[in-house]
């Protein structure tokens, strides 16, 4: 049986988080009463023109750097046309001939690249609605900013696909160009893929798959189509270069064009629009107001800061909490424990992604910091971080509202002993069981201590010192 | 030459329905019209970069929003709504 | 024709309202014969007409263009008034909004009589592409107004309005400006916001005046130009145009391209000479040279006027505003089909095919490439010119008006009459035509002069100067006309 590689590129839409259209003022805000979102502009009203803007381009140029492409100092746009009920001027005005970026890529885990051929901005179009044998028209959408992102068939393996496109969403959130939600269609991904047997240089003949709106959704298309594909080449059979569609309901995907659907899209120079000229200074200020790239920030807080993969992907997914993290532990502070903090407890009451995003709670990084750095002092114990960190989460009061001096302060030997012997004292049974050789029982006795000690003791040392007293 | 499959897959793109009748001499009279713009090949010019005509560049409208008309008037001109939305109905054959 | 109106409503003569009910009694009249109006706005005139006559009740100064009564080419939306190009395609539609001129001229306290007749979306030569029906020549009904501002055209010289704004793309101002022995203006691409005219070819169009002298193109063009943030191709005119209008124009240096006379001959030829022979009587100088581009002109022009075209009126699909469908259909493509069908004329119609064909995948290169490349050369060269010349005289057209239902037969013919307007629109510079002679039968014939870009200032003056030199006006027998004729 002959082995097959998977070969596969991603064509994928982005919706900027402008706060209007890309050629008029109208809002791009989510949601809306249908047709509210919109001005003779963007539904193409014979005699209107389109105006860019500006924001546009330079959050395309900052997605183009953050993904290491060339920014064009010349770019233009043109119009494709075609006839569809959702785009209103019956043309798309779109960047083909000379886009805005170029040659750039994304680095996987595994140390392979996924090149990325171009970066253009071009205009959304508005939503259909088939219901009973009638179409409806929502036009809110229409002119929405996007920018297509385009890569090399450089992808070998669904796993691949899955994290190029969960590292695209990660850089777009993180230097904010886009909030990248598949659920909400601020990302749309069609997949370009082809297989041909292991170990050969020629690409096979493609096929398109699109409307895959969650990742479960784009691994099953993928995993399907690649697996149907090889089944018609092991037929003796040709794949055949069309547009499919995945199926959800019944995991398949399905032929999508008709033959009422033409390909060419007569692309030519737009007229109502003139040339965008970019300067390599300008470029520079752009990428000045870069933050540092989340891949390599990732990479740091493991490299660098010595923690986990896992707890680092963590922190680096949203922006704000890596910033947090990072100003609680500006100057070389020990990264482990405010991880664990961050991680542990305050993810514990931030439950949604919109949440954890937002990152919105009361402790200051510097009022975190106060308090961890009293527990590398050796002043107080992990328990009673905890237990204060909660209170701070509650009210918003610096540490020392909770902790007092009395707290601080480990116990000596001589106290440690003292509480001990309170602690047998007040649990005979424990005691005795301990005694009888139910070392379990112990564990009784050292919350007794702890609990005495107001944190202050230090719980392995209690243990070892009640089941020498019990011996 | 401009065949007849020609004329259809131009109105097919261009969505124009040509009857039959029309198809031949709209043929011929098209064939005229590209045997007129067919002059331009003897010309000699290579690449001169024309691209827009006074060469204005970077003309852009700031990211700030701008009052949406009201749906009525959006929806005002069109010959079928429902709902907020314009509307294609179905119209089969039997009606 | 402005200032004398402007006069009569600062003395008091007769009032805005009096003055604007003159002009609606004549086109209730005339038009029948004439078919210069799709659409009379009396209410809307009546309207501008009582505001001008408040201001003038205060005390308040007069702008040149206030209660003055025009009117607009119907690809000019106008907001809430019946806006068609002629087309079944838009019967019924009332835009939503309107466009920079109209907001231009309003603001002026201009009085819009009405909506003058075109060809259908501008495309065609003679009106007669007109789903109403052509507009005839005040001077002889048996001939054509003209297109594609026929209508305009028509109601200026048929005293039917005091100035119109029409639309030029490959001389639909300027050619039935000739046709109709008045003056037609089209500024320099960019000069006039385009934002609310109706598209045929984006970047060949512009909106521009119909006067009856160069004095009343110049207020008007002055009014309407500007840098409108609407419009990303527009950056507005240099300078105004009437304070230079009338200085002295010896030592004017004027060009006169051979490429443009090659097949001029007759009456048309003879005006030429004369034109000429006036201009140097009058200190400027004439020299002969060559444009050898221009004899690809006209070819570029339609391989690029149709192709954005074809993609311009794509948006017309019945869904959104304008003509739907009353057949049955199956699918939104075949409503879709069928609603262009049936909405737009013929060549309108063949006029998108052309374009679909010049920019489909296999033709791109061959046509529309090399058209935009060819339009590089003619830019080139033409704008060359005005290093050496002030201006460039030519005819407007090589023949005066044309008998009605004579076009259409063999389209490519019917494209030859705009050979020598066309070459402007592609380099993009400012054209005037101005009476300057009538042929045996009577009928008007027009000289072209064409600017450097932006120069309107130095064009009109060297128009002013011919105009009142040679002074061709002839009235026609219909409208509105006063004592001493409406060129006083």
């Amino acid at each position: 049986m002959k082995e097959y590689e998977l070969v596969c590129g991603l064509e994928t839409h982005v919706e900027l988080s402008t706060k209007t259209k890309i050629f008029c003022g109208c809002t791009t805000a989510f949601g809306g009463e249908p047709n509210t979102h919109c001005c003779p502009v963007c539904i193409g009203l014979p005699g209107t023109l389109p105006c860019l803007n500006r924001s546009v381009v330079d959050y395309a140029i900052r997605a183009g750097l953050a993904t290491n492409c060339e920014i064009a100092e010349i770019s233009k746009m043109d119009r494709k046309n075609y006839s569809y009920p959702d785009l209103p001027k019956a043309y798309q005005i779109s960047q083909y001939y000379m886009p805005l970026c170029q040659n750039g890529y994304i680095p996987l885990s595994n140390g392979r690249k996924v090149r990325i051929l171009r970066i253009h901005i071009e205009e959304d179009a508005g939503k259909l609605i088939h219901e009973r044998g009638n179409t409806y028209i929502d036009y809110n959408r229409g002119g929405v900013p996007l920018i297509e992102i385009i890569t090399e068939p450089d992808i070998r393996s669904i796993d691949e696909a899955r994290e190029y496109v969960e590292k695209l969403q990660l850089i777009m959130r993180h230097i904010g160009v886009s909030d990248c939600k598949m659920q909400e269609g601020s990302l749309r991904c069609d997949v370009n893929i082809s297989v041909r047997p292991k170990g050969s240089e020629k690409l096979g003949t493609r096929t398109e798959i699109k409307n895959m709106n969650s990742f479960t959704f784009m691994e099953r298309a993928m995993e399907y189509e690649m697996e149907r594909q090889i089944d018609v080449i092991e037929g003796g059979g040709s794949v055949v270069q069309e547009t499919l569609r995945y199926n959800p309901d019944e995991d398949i995907t399905e032929s999508m064009r008709s033959k009422e659907d033409a390909h060419d899209y007569r692309y030519f120079r737009e007229p109502d629009l003139v040339t965008i000229h970019v300067t390599p200074e300008e470029v520079e200020a752009l990428r000045a107001t870069l933050p540092e790239s989340p891949i390599d920030r990732q990479a740091r807080y493991v490299n660098e800061l010595g923690l986990p993969e896992k707890d680092a992907s963590l922190l680096v997914k949203y922006k704000k909490v890596a910033d947090y993290f990072e100003a609680v532990i500006e100057g070389g502070f020990n990264a482990k424990p405010a991880a664990n903090v961050i991680l542990g407890q305050v993810f514990r009451r931030l439950t949604t992604e919109e949440a954890k995003e937002a990152f919105d709670i009361l402790p200051t990084p510097a009022q975190l910091r106060e308090l961890l750095e009293w527990l590398e002092a050796g002043k107080i114990r992990m328990n009673l971080v905890k237990s204060a960190f909660e209170k701070m989460l509650d009210t918003g009061r610096p540490a020392g509202d909770f902790i007092s001096e009395d707290d601080m302060g480990g116990l000596d030997e001589a106290a440690l002993r003292k509480l001990c012997e309170d602690s047998i004292a007040a649990n005979p049974k424990a005691a005795d069981d301990v005694r009888a050789g139910k070392e379990k029982a112990v564990k009784a006795l050292v919350g007794g201590v702890m609990r005495a000690a107001k944190g202050r003791a230090d719980a392995q040392a209690a243990e070892k010192l009640l089941l020498e007293l019990l011996k | 030459m401009v065949t007849p499959e020609e004329i259809r897959q131009l109105a097919l793109l261009a969505k124009l329905e040509i009857s039959e009748e029309e198809i031949e001499p709209l043929a011929r009279q098209m064939e005229k019209i590209i045997a007129f713009a067919d002059t331009i090949n003897s010309a000699d010019v290579g690449d001169t970069g024309f691209d827009t005509i006074n060469g204005l560049e970077n003309v852009f409208r700031a990211d700030e929003v701008l009052p949406s008309l009201p749906q009525e008037e959006i929806l005002k001109n069109a010959e079928s709504t429902a709902d907020g939305c314009f509307v294609v109905r179905k119209r089969g054959a039997a009606r | 024709m402005i200032s004398t109106l402007h006069q009569k409503l600062v003395e008091k003569e007769l009032s805005c309202v009096e003055l604007t009910n003159l002009y609606l009694e004549a086109a209730q009249r005339d038009n029948a014969a004439l078919n210069a109006y799709v659409t009379l706005t009396p209410d809307t005139a009546l309207a501008a007409a009582r505001a001008t006559d408040e201001r003038l009740a205060r005390g308040e100064s007069l702008g040149l263009l206030d209660g003055i009564p025009m009117t607009l080419k119907d690809n000019i939306s106008t907001k809430g008034i019946e806006t068609t190009c002629s087309s079944r395609m838009l019967q019924g539609y009332r835009p939503i909004y309107d466009a920079a001129v109209w907001e231009a001229l309003q603001a002026q306290g201009s009085v819009l009589l009405g909506k003058t007749n075109m060809d259908e979306f501008a495309m065609g030569s003679s009106s007669e592409t007109s789903v109403f029906g052509g507009s005839k020549n005040p001077h002889s009904l048996g001939h054509v107004a003209g297109g594609s501002s026929g209508g305009a055209a028509s109601a200026v010289a048929g005293h039917l309005a005091a100035f119109g704004l029409g639309s030029d793309t490959g001389g639909s101002i300027r050619q039935p400006a000739s046709f109709c022995g008045i003056v037609g203006l089209k500024p320099t691409y960019g000069a006039v916001s385009r934002y609310g005219l109706i598209a045929y070819a984006s970047s060949l169009d512009q909106i521009g005046p119909l006067t009856f002298t160069v004095e009343d193109a110049a207020a008007v063009f002055d009014a309407i130009s500007g840098r409108d943030e609407r419009d990303s191709t527009c950056s507005g005119a240099k300078e105004a145009t009437l304070p230079g209008l009338k200085r002295d124009i010896r030592g004017l240096r004027i060009g006169v391209a051979k490429e443009y006379f090659e097949g001029i001959k007759g009456d048309v030829r003879t005006a030429m000479e004369k034109a000429m022979e006036t201009y140097r009587a009058l200190g400027a100088q004439i020299e002969e040279f060559s444009l050898p581009s221009l004899r690809y002109a006209l070819p570029v022009y339609y391989i690029l006027a149709c192709a954005e075209a074809s993609s311009n009126l794509g948006r017309y699909d019945g869904i959104r505003y304008g003509y739907k469908t009353s057949s049955s259909y199956e699918s939104i493509h075949e409503m879709v089909c069928k609603t262009r069908s049936e909405g737009f004329g013929k060549e309108v119609k063949r006029r998108i095919l052309l374009g679909t064909y010049v920019l489909s995948s296999g033709y791109y290169d061959a046509y529309y490439k090399k058209a935009q490349n060819l339009r590089g050369k003619i830019v080139e060269e033409m704008r060359a010119a005005f290093a050496s010349y002030d201006i460039l005289l030519a005819p407007t057209v090589p023949m005066t008006s044309f008998p009605l239902n004579f076009t259409g037969q063999d389209p490519v013919e019917t494209y030859l009459t705009d050979i020598c307007t066309v070459p402007v629109n592609i380099a993009g510079l400012p054209g005037i035509s101005l009476p300057c002679g009538f042929d045996s039968q009577n009928l008007p014939i027009g000289l072209q002069l064409i600017g450097a870009p932006f120069a309107e200032a130095k064009l009109l003056n060297a128009a002013y100067a011919y105009e009142q030199a040679a002074d061709m006006y002839r009235p026609a027998p219909f409208g509105v006309q006063f004592e001493g004729g409406a060129r006083a």
